[in-house]
């Protein structure tokens, strides 16, 4: 029962990864520089690294907004939030997955009487804007330096070429280990309040509660980019593709960047050590940030074309989604305890720590651990087929250029 | 991934020994031209077969740059273009082969008062297809630096027109002691060898295009 209660928040997982997946590894696969299997692995085990290892910051600052209490409220929120990304995807408005759960939260504050920290969210909500604004400027930056770079080395085109394509993996698995730990908070963090899992010692490492369910999560945001993401990377390629091939990797390397600063609690750290305010750990939109790059690099080129109805499209999404999702979510959660009796939460009492209504369950964590295992090995087998694959063809690709140039004589 | 295997070294060095056999059969083609004016068929007759094994080789490198770059998925954004682009440098090989066969074949009678012209003709032909070859190889390494090298395809192709026009009119208006059949033979062999600059200035049009895209 307890994991039926996770069902939506995986569901919500499933479409961030076929969603949002595109957006790391998009202009990679569009421009055939590297096959949609092997972005999609290289995504995959990225997402679940990055969320098991850095999802933490995100997911506290998403807790501070509102500590949903029960596993109730955790199953609404979350099936709130995916309703209205899969709406606002059907009509076709940029939608983020950040701004629905955001929503959601404060509708379940509003529904259980708990107060909206507003520091709290005046920081989600300017790390909302300074994401794409950071992204634009990141992208231009990056981007002068490449160009610089291209013009004073006098590279050979097909080795730059294959220097970028190298780049684009390597910073496709770096956006996708950074969307890992900027985006599972999306996905999770309103369960994580409301779990207490015992930890699972795996000789290297001690999952705690939230990293076995962040662990879950990510496995759902990995089965999204394994089974749904093709299409989308495909789209969102051709796109950005035509910047150009520098621009693409770019555009990526800003984007990671992004998300890795406002997920990364060790930078965070070093920035107030030397003197500087803390870097809010907040989840941001991986679509929005992309956005964000490519219409600076517009900027930079001088670019007439700019497409503000877009960027107009984006503000409604700014605002619409948390309303929409917020709004389901208020009357979600009176459906769910009127009528299904169910526990959504309560209003929680100033001063007192927070209690989880689910306490430890071995029988979850030993379901975790089967999980991670039979994770393990399928990724083993997929990974081992794939390549025997790759080898057989490789060698009748081989075999019929031997013969080729052969009769050619 | 190409980076670790020798795939891109190899096709670095393929496409520049394309362009050395291409470079090196507009220089044998200007000495064969020579060759035949002077009326030395020794010497015509090796340049000849010179021509003939660098065509052959270029075209051997052109399959197989154009075959490595689809198999190891290189440059796939411009990789039509390239091969494109190789493909049009190759044709001016075919050309020149082309016209040295001509030759070969019909054995056109040039007239000594027309020597010092189609001498000129087919130097000013061949150098819009040699000055092809800096251009192109710029493309890959300086592309910011390739529409000014094409300036001089664009100079020599209109200085063979110019020569083309200036011969075709003396042979039809001065040239009055050579039948109809001989002249048309003439322009004929003129326009063999006008078609090497021709092609030049295609593939350049091409070039400049290509320039501009990779540079934006």
């Amino acid at each position: 029962m307890i994991l039926f209660f996770l069902t939506s928040g995986l569901f919500l997982g499933w479409s961030l990864g076929a969603n949002d997946a595109s957006n790391v590894f998009g202009s990679a696969v569009g421009s055939k520089m590297i096959t949609f299997r092997k972005a999609a692995i290289i995504a995959s085990a990225a997402v679940i690294l990055g969320a098991v290892l850095q999802g933490a910051g995100t997911s506290d600052t998403l807790g501070k907004l509102g500590a949903v209490n029960a596993i109730g409220g955790s199953f609404t929120l979350a099936l709130a939030a995916a309703v209205t990304v899969y709406t606002m995807t059907k009509f076709s408005l940029p939608v983020s997955t950040t701004q629905a759960i955001v929503g959601a939260i404060i509708g379940w504050n509003l529904f259980t009487g708990n107060r909206t920290d507003s520091g709290t969210l005046s920081k989600i909500v300017f790390t909302w804007i300074s994401g794409p604004v950071l992204g634009a400027l990141f992208a231009v930056l990056l981007y002068i330096l490449i160009v610089k770079i291209k013009k004073a080395s006098k590279i050979h085109l097909f080795r730059f070429e294959t220097f970028l394509k190298a780049g684009l993996i390597a910073a496709g698995a770096f956006g996708a280990y950074s969307l890992g730990a900027n985006n599972i908070a999306n996905v999770m963090g309103v369960f994580v309040p409301a779990f207490n899992l015992q930890e699972i010692d795996l000789g290297i490492i001690t999952l705690s509660s939230a990293q076995q369910l962040f662990l879950l999560g990510s496995i759902a945001i990995a089965a999204g980019i394994l089974t749904y993401s093709k299409k989308v990377m495909e789209t969102v390629g051709a796109n950005i593709v035509e910047l150009s091939s520098e621009a693409a990797l770019v555009v990526v390397l800003a984007q990671s960047l992004v998300l890795f600063i406002f997920s990364s609690s060790g930078l965070s750290n070093f920035f107030v050590r030397i003197g500087l305010p803390p870097i809010p750990m907040v989840p941001v939109s991986s679509s929005q940030v992309i956005v964000g790059c490519v219409i600076g690099i517009g900027l930079w080129k001088g670019a007439r074309n700019i497409n503000f109805r877009l960027l107009g499209e984006i503000g409604i999404g700014w605002i619409a989604t948390p309303i929409m999702s917020g709004l389901l979510a208020f009357f979600s959660l009176f459906f769910v305890r009127n009528i299904f009796n169910i526990d959504v939460g309560q209003k929680v009492i100033a001063g007192a720590a927070p209690d989880p209504v689910v306490t430890s369950d071995p029988a979850v964590s030993e379901i975790v651990r089967y999980i991670l295992l039979a994770v393990l090995i399928t990724g083993f087998i997929v990974a081992l087929y794939y390549y025997l694959l790759d080898r057989k063809k490789k060698r009748e690709l081989r075999v019929s250029e031997d013969k080729f140039w052969h009769y050619l004589k | 991934m190409a980076l670790f295997k020798r795939t891109t070294k190899d096709l670095i060095i393929k496409i520049d020994e394309f362009f050395d056999n291409v470079e090196l059969g507009l220089l044998v083609f200007r000495e064969s031209m020579k060759s035949y004016i002077d009326k030395d068929m020794e010497a015509f007759n090796r340049h000849l077969q010179k021509v003939d094994t660098l065509e052959g080789n270029a075209d051997k490198l052109q399959r197989s740059i154009e075959n490595e770059m689809i198999t190891h998925s290189i440059l796939p954004q411009h990789r039509e273009e390239v091969i494109r682009l190789i493909d049009e440098i190759d044709e001016i090989m075919d050309t020149v082969k082309k016209s040295l066969n001509e030759f070969i074949i019909e054995m056109p009678e040039i007239p000594a008062a027309l020597n010092k012209d189609i001498v000129s003709l087919a130097d000013a032909s061949a150098s819009a297809a040699e000055e092809l070859i800096p251009a192109a190889r710029a493309y890959f390494i300086t592309p910011y630096t390739v529409r000014e090298k094409l300036l001089k395809v664009y100079y020599f192709e209109s200085e063979t027109d110019k020569i083309a026009i200036r011969t075709k009119k003396r042979i039809f208006q001065e040239m009055n002691e050579i039948d109809l059949a001989h002249k048309a033979h003439l322009r004929y062999i003129i326009h063999h060898i006008e078609a090497i600059s021709d092609m030049a200035q295609k593939a350049a049009d091409r070039l400049a295009a290509m320039a501009i895209k990779i540079v934006i």
